[in-house]
């Protein structure tokens, strides 16, 4: 706890929390929006084609997609490092925040695998319903990170 | 922006059984908000691979499966207003007097009229004959451009709308 208070209290962490600034904490928000949109969203396309529409297309090259999924997981990554620090003492002893980050460790190990087997040429549904089951999972624990156990943030 | 107009919509949505369910419920609005956030995700996620084709990524997938897509785009779009129009009766004279909120929906407004270009023009029926490798013409790339801009705009409004004016 005196850690988190410490990393809570860096000039920086306070200046993301309480600055205001147009660069703070509402921006990083954003960015953790949008980094959603192009991890979350482009992995629920490549799903679709996986399970089965736009099926007369060769999966190959849906292989493309991925690098600009990768940049969504850093741009989140990033962004959420910034919001756990601006933050630390509520969010670490939040229990949805590990469940959080236990789907986005299995969604994230999914994205890897499904990039493998689209490279191979090997397309499999399954891994389409169990990437969409683990962002539906991860998506919800984050929303509700700002309704259950100790809520930080700006009210 | 002057939006008194909507004044009297936004004071009767307020009276409605919908606004004081929404209000009295944390639950309900977390989910919605749910909703809101994966609604967006599928949105975005199946246009925009339709638009990234569009302006050149993934070349070798042809148009036409990508553009099979877009239902899903609507799916996504009809739950964000659904759950939108929620949000909205809950407290309709903050969001339309809120700067964000008048935004966002100009930018939903602008992308609407993208998407009616795109259809009307019958730009979407030439781009669905271009196969593998082939480069989609210059308005379609601006359309695509457009729809990106557009859609990463009303994110921004809308994660905007607790920091900015007058909000809640």
């Amino acid at each position: 706890m005196e850690f988190l208070q410490w990393v809570e209290q860096l000039s920086f962490s306070t200046w993301v929390r309480e600055s205001g600034s147009v660069m703070g904490y509402a921006f990083i928000l954003t960015m953790h929006t949008i980094g959603l949109a192009l991890l979350v969203g482009i992995s629920f396309a490549v799903d679709l084609r996986l399970l089965g529409f736009g099926k007369e297309a060769a999966i190959g090259p849906y292989e493309r997609y991925f690098p600009i999924m990768w940049v969504g997981f850093w741009v989140n990554a990033i962004s959420g490092v910034i919001l756990l620090m601006a933050d630390a003492t509520t969010k670490m002893i939040n229990p949805v925040f590990y469940v959080k980050m236990i789907f986005i460790f299995l969604a994230v190990w999914n994205v890897r695998i499904a990039q493998r087997k689209l490279r191979a040429g090997i397309e499999s549904p399954a891994l389409a319903w169990i990437s969409i089951f683990l962002w539906i999972g991860a998506t919800t624990a984050g929303r509700l990170m700002a309704y259950i156990g100790p809520v930080a943030g700006l009210e | 922006m002057d939006t008194s107009f909507i004044d009297p919509f936004a004071r009767w949505i307020q009276t409605t059984e919908l606004s004081f369910v929404m209000k009295d419920n944390q639950w309900l609005w977390a989910g919605c908000e749910t909703i809101h956030f994966l609604g967006l995700a599928l949105m975005v996620g199946a246009i925009g691979v339709l638009d990234l084709r569009m302006l050149g990524v993934a070349k070798q997938i042809p148009l036409r499966p990508l553009h099979r897509l877009v239902p899903w785009g609507i799916l996504g779009f009809a739950m964000n207003l659904v759950t939108g129009i929620m949000f909205y009766a809950a407290d309709a004279m903050q969001y339309s007097h809120n700067i964000a909120f008048q935004f966002k929906m100009l930018f939903v407004g602008l992308a609407g009229l993208n998407v009616l270009y795109f259809y009307a023009t019958g730009l979407s029926h030439r781009i669905e004959e271009l196969g593998p490798g082939a480069d989609a013409p210059l308005s379609a790339k601006i359309v695509a451009a457009t729809s990106l801009i557009m859609w990463f705009g009303v994110m921004y409004w809308g994660r905007m709308l607790p920091f900015i004016g007058t909000a809640f």
